[in-house]
């Protein structure tokens, strides 16, 4: 019966029953109530008892009979009387008790349902403000934060790591719609040659055969600098994932396979290319992406060594580390270059890059790669005397 | 008119310069920001069409460098060609004082279409077609025609007759001629010039017609204000 006036007295309430508010109200006022009526029900019960067992009009006759025995009786009335007019007295007063006991209740459970009613808002008020940042926040616009003040608690700490979290996206968001956007913009070079190139030809009533030729030999090497810099970019893509395969990977070995891979195109630009690297360096990784990425460095020193030059490649390790140097004795780089240099889409050299058909991710992707295994790539250059560039890998320890 | 054509793809400068020859301008090229702000100051080019993204002196400094500096003078009209189309990157571009800006990969129609009338500004006429007393020039349809006749010209001759009514009236010397209607690979000795002013009078007048193009002597050429009917 006391649940079902608690529901209604909240129903008539323009909120959904079904929010924690309502729920939080009604549980405060039920067990309220119930303790209250509880506690007036015993007080009640134990009074009506202790008032039935003793009847003063008992202790009253008893008197009479011990201490005034020699007193005429015409003057008091019987005792049956005086025991019924006790027994009035006291009906009267339990009546009494129980209707102000009805009262009480009634009021306390009408104040405890305010009472419930304000302090459950007060609690829940910060979880409105999340929710109500939550519902503004779209994935193009991730600017907007909680922000929530007030006292270090439950409910701070959990907009705080909501707002941690958003700050979060946002970075990685910014990055990839940055990345999306050099991605164009890479691509609308070559894509402007092809179509001025056909359009001023195909508009020209006077162009020969030669002129075709030498617009589609154009465009055919537009078009493969487009597939170079797609194959790249999602390489790079690739290798933004996390859940790169994870083996036991052999770094000497990597290091011996890739060398030999490159033996050939590093002997016809007569440079020398030199490997040593200490045995036993293992890490935990993806080892095709591995190969890449020191691909990646061999043929950059390759093509920036003079011919004549040569190329080191070493491996070893410290306490913590795998490492992988790749030494040239290329121009080297200024120290504002070295700081860009694993940027995407830096290029030394833009001409002589396009010409080749380079990308300008290639440096990009040996960072990605290093980083995705839980190193880093670095670079130590002196101008005129060249450039080392290293991985560095977690090493793996045998257990 | 002569237009400086800039950016560091050796590809697009030449099949734009061919194409904006076609249109009948004079066009030379230069393959980086160093290369360009060199011929400009030298010659005082009407419009320079400039790559933002370029090693070295990029377009931006370019095209500061142009309204510092001008040849001669003469502020060159400036149309940024880039693939960068961010709001920054325009407002970037418009600020350091580019006329007009273009996101490539562009249809050269529509390069040709914002040449025309960024060109148009220069002389203060509006439309792309230009009237001179009898003489109709339709630059968008590369049409001559005098009253009803069609006058058949090369490009450049077309140029010239363009440069001509841009400026009726007006004594224009072999020099200026030169600088605006020829490019770099003019030779400055030849008689170029003379020679295509003779052919475009003669195509310009059928043998009952008066001439138009005026020869003063000492000082250069000027397009006659022919009054219809007369």
């Amino acid at each position: 019966m006391t649940t079902g006036r608690g529901v209604a007295t909240a129903g008539r309430l323009p909120v959904r029953l079904g929010s924690i508010r309502t729920r939080l109200t009604l549980l405060y006022s039920i067990l309220l109530f119930g303790l209250a009526a509880a506690m007036v029900g015993g007080l009640y019960l134990s009074l009506s008892r202790a008032l039935s067992d003793e009847p003063m009009s008992r202790d009253a006759r008893y008197g009479v009979l011990a201490g005034q025995e020699a007193m005429p009786s015409s003057g008091s009335p019987p005792p049956h009387a005086l025991a019924s007019f006790e027994g009035e007295v006291n009906r009267r007063a339990l009546d009494q008790l129980r209707t102000y006991s009805f009262f009480a209740l009634a009021a306390l459970l009408v104040g405890s349902l305010g009472v419930g009613w304000y302090v459950a808002g007060l609690v829940l008020r910060p979880i409105g403000r999340i929710s109500s940042v939550a519902r503004e926040i779209s994935a193009t616009d991730l600017s907007q934060r909680i922000d929530l003040g007030g006292p270090s608690d439950e409910l701070r700490d959990l907009a705080d790591t909501f707002d941690d979290m958003l700050a979060r996206l946002d970075g990685a968001f910014e990055n990839q719609r940055r990345f999306v956007q050099e991605a164009s913009h890479e691509l609308r070079n070559p894509l402007a040659v092809i179509r001025t190139n056909l359009e001023v030809v195909m508009a020209d009533p006077d162009a020969n055969p030669g002129d075709f030729r030498a617009a589609g030999e154009v465009a055919g090497r537009a078009t493969a600098r487009m597939s170079a810099l797609v194959d790249d970019l999602l390489l790079y893509a690739h290798h933004q994932r996390s859940d790169v395969r994870r083996e036991k990977v052999d770094v000497a070995g990597i290091v011996g396979e890739t060398v030999d891979e490159f033996g050939a195109a590093a002997a016809a630009v007569n440079v020398s290319l030199e490997s040593e690297a200490a045995p036993s360096l293992a890490v935990l990784g993806d080892a095709a992406a591995l190969r890449r990425a020191l691909a990646n460095l061999l043929s950059n020193a390759v093509r920036v060594s003079n011919p004549g030059g040569s190329v080191r490649v070493s491996a070893g390790h410290d306490a913590e580390m795998v490492w992988v140097s790749v030494v040239d004795d290329g121009p080297g780089l200024g120290v504002e270059d070295q700081a860009r240099v694993f940027d995407r889409f830096w290029r030394g050299d833009r001409a002589s890059a396009r010409e080749a058909g380079r990308s300008g991710l290639g440096l990009a992707i040996v960072r990605r790669i290093a980083e995705g295994h839980g190193g880093r790539a670095t670079v130590r250059s002196t101008v005129g005397v060249g450039s080392t560039f290293t991985i560095w890998l977690p090493r793996l320890v045998a257990v | 008119m002569r237009i400086l054509v800039v950016d560091d793809e050796p590809d697009l400068v030449e099949a734009l310069a061919r194409g904006l020859r076609r249109e009948g301008y004079a066009v030379d090229t230069a393959l980086d920001g160093d290369e360009a702000l060199a011929k400009a100051s030298w010659t005082p080019y009407d419009l320079v069409c400039l790559d933002i993204t370029m090693p070295g002196v990029d377009g931006l400094e370019v095209c500061r460098a142009l309204r510092t500096n001008p040849a001669e003078g003469v502020v060159p009209r400036v149309l940024m060609l880039t693939a960068r189309d961010t709001l920054e990157d325009r407002v970037q571009g418009l600020d350091v004082g580019a006329d007009d800006y273009l996101v490539k990969p562009f249809a050269f129609d529509e390069l040709a279409a914002r040449v025309r009338s960024l060109l148009r500004r220069d002389g203060g006429r509006s439309g792309s077609v230009l009237v001179v007393g009898s003489l109709v020039l339709d630059t968008a349809r590369h049409e001559a025609r005098r009253g009803d006749r069609l006058v058949d010209l090369t490009a450049k001759e077309f140029a010239l007759l363009r440069y001509f009514m841009s400026r009726p009236g007006e004594v224009i010397s072999q020099e200026e001629l030169l600088d605006h209607v020829w490019d770099e690979h003019a030779d400055p000795f030849t008689n170029t010039v003379r020679v295509t002013v003779g052919t475009l009078r003669r195509k310009l007048s059928t043998d009952d017609e008066p001439g138009l193009v005026e020869t003063v002597v000492g000082r250069g050429y000027r397009l006659l204000e022919e009054v219809p009917g007369l």
